[in-house]
């Protein structure tokens, strides 16, 4: 009997030893959340109710890497059983006789099963298949806590089978007899039957060990999960609640305008990006998804969570706070991010790496530090409001070409108003698809107009680039036109451009409809304005970054290929899961230091492995540059050809395409 | 240490030149002006001794008209203060008259060393330190790099033909003309010069400058192509004899 009172005591001490840890450590963490930015994230409850659900419950993100997802889902159902074993054994012992019944017995049971299959699993992946994605992470603290889950639910089958011996000594009640539906527990007992442990003393020994490993490590678990990365546990489900919703494209939007979004020290993270650095499992999916990464850069976006979490975690500890920009995560980490969205896409838990990456070269750039031909870039579009260092008014200059002349949308209304973006005006490899885009906009008689020289460039490389300043005033420079106006919708070429006018002008008040062309030709030729003949050709489709995962265009472009007659086979990485060519956040401009291998290069070898594919099908102009560089330099012309949504269009439409144009067929 | 880096607006060449049909003449109203690249190196450098040594950078402009932003893009980047000189000054003001003016406004504000670069696109005649040094008898040196204050002593590089550097060495005061900062010239953030709109001032001096001697221009004309080169094929040798026969026949050389 006195062992069931020191027991009692034991649980009851070790719970409050821990508690209070596992509160103080809390503590400390909301105190950097409320000294941080703020960020409203409460919008929207009924989307995010069931978003949270659909991802812990159906784990739908964490099933993406089916091996990996399938041995979280045993073990964290594991722990929502564990639950119900906990209020079994503290019931047992506080108030002896108490009982679970046989069925939910049985069901801890089962899951008891389930989890050592998934801990089985986590301890073959960790140590015999080794994903890449691991390296960096804390390999140690995976595997205590691992084992640390193995002792508890080897505890609760120990301490349950020893019950039916022990209830006489310890609880002084008559002997129970186990439920053969708890068939773990029930098993071992039959085991300690026939080996003779069935005696007082062994009994109790058994009891008092099995219910250590069980309860006792709980509680040790509780103290020590706030200081592992394990801390997931607790905050996975608020992170995912409080995930960043729509405008999906919006990059962030700065509590106080005037002083923007630089990201110096903790405190100016919003509590959301606190809460993320606390979050990470250090799973790794990020990493092993991100462009740069696979390009052989030193940026990993796991890293940069983990640096920034190791970092907040000293300077509570008292020691002198580092630079976040630049000291912290390096520049090279901070310049080599494309802000493709591939680490955020993959996150099971919905942590934000872009706007961090973003907020920090912001930073930077408010020291002056930059990639030098980035920077002239941002000159340029201070001065000229074009990334190519030519005169404004030479933005029209593309529409030179054209039989019929183009509306000019400031002096007279339109239907559609076409923002041209810098590369669809300026280089000159692609402004011959610019063309055909008019001439297959007059084909099919829509009335439409562009700014001439009132256009700018959008703002949205300038603000990936960190320049928030800039991105403002081309913001303001374009909404002034776009104001004067008088049109129906905006129509672009161009996702960046696409990005900015459809989510970051929002901010601004600007709120008109926005299509891409592949969704406003698809329109068009289910209007039947056009005249199509089957292209049968066989053909991949990239989709880029700021089209497909920061707009969730998918459709259209796949929808318009198929009226044009073209076989898709999707490469691996399609969709949501798409692979950056590298272009984006202004590292088109910079400069490839430290590139083994470049991601448009990747991409092209990607497509190369389907089979009787000829067509590398792109629909922004930024790829059609890079995938024609990229096919031209992995020696593949002969193999695989570029071509522009616009070129398979007005060959369907027998619109005729140039032979002048790089990418014809 | 105080270190004054004179700034000049001039044309942006991305933007075709507007010349006058008539005269020839550059038609400053109708160009878009931007600082000079050379300024740039010659403020780096200048923020860079700052960063180093702590030295004082006072950046300075003749008032041609639209300075103010540069002014304030060179404070934003790290200068400690803004000078416009006003006065009797535009866009088409001579570099002579400009020397005058900001030797004027040396003469009753000290510094220890003056920073301009080398040149500017408009003239290209690399004049204005010289001239200022001139003008205040001062040491001056031009197509200078990597400056460095050691003790009361400013040293630098000049880069000679044929290969030769010197490492050189001056007493303040001194003109120094750069040719290019150690590293490429800083960024300033548009936000940053905004916030410099508005939280600080450009001290504006009052500097009509006497009369200076101005250069007077007959005529502006494009370059005219005036017959063809006649490249002189063969061995070097006889190149070269070749060479010295026809500057002989054309007396362009003695004996
Ligand atoms: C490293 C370097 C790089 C340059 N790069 C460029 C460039 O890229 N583009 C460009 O346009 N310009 C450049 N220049 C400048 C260009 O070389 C000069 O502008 C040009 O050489 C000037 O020619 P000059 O005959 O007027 O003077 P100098 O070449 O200086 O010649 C002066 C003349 O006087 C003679 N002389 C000197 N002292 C005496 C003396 N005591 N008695 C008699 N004769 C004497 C010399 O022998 C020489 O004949 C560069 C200069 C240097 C040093
Ligand atoms: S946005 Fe893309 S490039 Fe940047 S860290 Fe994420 S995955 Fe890597
Ligand atoms: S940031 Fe997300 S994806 Fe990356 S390691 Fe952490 S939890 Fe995994």
């Amino acid at each position: 009997m006195a062992l069931r009172y020191v027991l009692m005591a034991a649980t009851v001490v070790l719970f409050v030893v821990a508690g209070a840890i596992f509160v103080g450590r809390f503590w400390t963490i909301y105190q950097v959340m409320k000294k941080s930015r703020s960020t409203i994230r409460t919008d929207q409850i009924g989307k995010r109710l069931i978003s949270t659900i659909e991802q812990v419950f159906a784990h739908k993100r964490m099933l993406k890497v089916r091996y990996s997802g399938v041995l979280h889902l045993f073990i964290f159902s594991g722990f929502v059983v564990l639950l119900i074993d906990v209020v079994g054994s503290i019931g047992q012992i506080f108030s002896p006789g108490f009982s679970i019944g046989p069925i939910l017995g049985m069901i801890v049971d089962i899951w008891v099963g389930l989890v050592l299959i998934g801990v089985a699993m986590a301890v073959y992946q960790r140590a015999v298949i080794k994903p890449e994605r691991y390296h960096g992470s804390d390999e140690t603290d995976g595997y205590i806590i691992l084992s640390m889950i193995t002792c508890i639910v080897i505890g609760i089958v120990v301490h349950e089978s020893f019950y039916p011996y022990a209830a006489g000594p310890i609880f002084g009640i008559k002997s129970v007899a186990l439920s053969p539906m708890e068939f773990l527990a029930y098993g071992l007992s039959r085991i300690w039957l026939s080996l003779g442990w069935t005696g007082p003393t062994a009994a109790s020994i058994g009891y008092v060990v099995g219910y250590t490993m069980d309860i006792l490590m709980i509680w040790v678990f509780l103290a020590y999960l706030p200081y592992s990365k394990h801390l997931h546990v607790f905050l996975a489900v608020p992170n995912i609640f409080v995930r960043k919703m729509s405008p999906h494209g919006e990059l962030v939007v700065p509590p106080v305008p005037e002083e923007g979004i630089a990201i110096r020290s903790f405190r100016d993270l919003s509590w959301k990006d606190v809460l993320d650095l606390y979050t990470c499992t250090e799973c790794g999916r990020c990493q092993a998804v991100c462009p740069a990464h696979a390009a052989g850069q030193p940026l990993s976006p796991k890293m940069v969570i983990l640096e920034l979490r190791e970092a907040l975690k000293k300077e509570l500890s008292g020691e002198p706070p580092i630079p976040l920009a630049g000291g912290v995560v390096t520049q090279e980490e901070l310049w080599a991010c494309t802000t493709c969205g591939a680490c955020m896409e993959a996150c099971p838990v919905f942590i934000e790496h872009v706007p961090k990456i973003v907020g920090m070269r912001a930073a930077l750039l408010e020291d002056g530090e930059i990639d030098k031909t980035a920077q002239k870039v941002l000159v340029g579009w201070d001065r000229q409001g074009n990334s190519f260092g030519q005169p404004l008014k030479k933005r029209p200059g593309w529409t030179k070409g054209l039989e019929v002349p183009i509306k000019d949308a400031r002096k007279e209304p339109v239907d559609w108003l076409w923002f041209v973006g810098d590369f669809a005006s300026y280089d000159p490899r692609i402004q011959d698809l610019t063309r055909i885009v008019a001439r297959l906009l007059q084909r099919a008689d829509v009335d439409f107009g562009i700014l001439y020289e009132g256009e700018s460039n959008s703002g949205n490389d300038a603000l990936r680039i960190g320049e928030f300043g800039l991105f403002e005033a081309l913001a303001q420079k374009n909404l002034e036109k776009l104001q004067e106006a008088e049109y129906n919708m905006i129509f672009t070429t161009d996702p960046h451009s696409l990005n900015a006018l459809k989510n970051e002008y929002g901010k601004y008040g600007f709120h008109r409809p926005v299509k891409h062309y592949t969704e406003a030709f698809l329109d068009l030729i289910d209007q039947g304005k056009f005249q199509l003949k089957p292209l049968g050709i066989r053909a991949t489709y990239h989709d880029p970054c700021y089209l497909g995962r920061w707009n969730r265009i998918f459709d259209a472009p796949r929808e318009l290929m198929k009226r044009v007659g073209v076989d898709l086979v999707e490469m691996p990485r399609h969709g949501e899961n798409s692979f950056c060519c590298g272009a984006g956040g202004g590292r088109i401009w910079m400069e490839e230091v430290g590139i083994k291998e470049r991601p448009a290069d990747q991409r092209i070898r990607e497509a190369l492995t389907l089979e009787g594919v000829t067509h590398f099908v792109v629909a922004c102009p930024k790829d059609v540059a890079m995938f024609s560089a990229a096919v031209a330099s992995t020696g593949n012309e002969g193999r695989l050809k570029v071509v522009d949504m616009a070129e398979l269009l007005a060959e369907a439409a027998g619109l005729g395409v140039p032979d002048t144009l790089v990418v014809a067929r | 240490m105080r270190i004054l880096v004179l700034s000049k607006s001039v044309p942006d060449l991305v933007e075709e030149l507007a010349l006058d049909e008539d005269s020839g003449e550059l038609l400053h109203d109708d160009m878009t002006y931007v600082p000079s690249e050379w300024d740039d190196h010659a403020l780096e450098e200048a923020l860079l001794l700052k960063d180093e040594v702590g030295a004082e950078v006072t950046v300075l402009a003749v008032d041609t008209g639209d300075v103010d932003n540069m002014l304030f893009t060179a404070l934003a980047k790290g200068a400690d203060h803004a000078v416009k000189l006003t006065g009797d000054f535009d866009l088409a003001t001579s570099n002579r008259k400009r020397a005058q003016a900001i030797a004027n406004y040396l003469r009753d504000n000290p510094f220890d060393l003056v920073l301009s670069g080398v040149q500017a696109i408009d003239d290209i005649d690399g004049q204005i330190p010289a001239m200022v040094a001139g003008l205040l008898e001062w040491p001056h040196a031009s197509v200078v790099t990597e400056v460095s204050i050691q003790g009361d002593q400013i040293h630098f590089r000049q880069e000679y033909g044929g290969g030769l550097q010197a490492e050189l060495a001056a007493q303040t005061p001194l003109v120094l003309g750069i040719q290019a900062a150690r590293k490429p010239p800083r960024y300033a953030s548009v936000a940053k010069v905004r916030q410099m709109m508005k939280s600080s001032t450009v001290d504006e001096v009052d500097a009509s400058a006497d009369a200076v001697p101005e250069l007077e221009i007959r005529r502006f004309f494009k370059p005219v192509a005036a017959g063809h080169a006649e490249m002189i094929e063969g061995e070097p040798d006889e190149v070269a004899d070749r060479i010295i026969t026809i500057l002989k026949e054309r007396k362009l050389v003695r004996g």
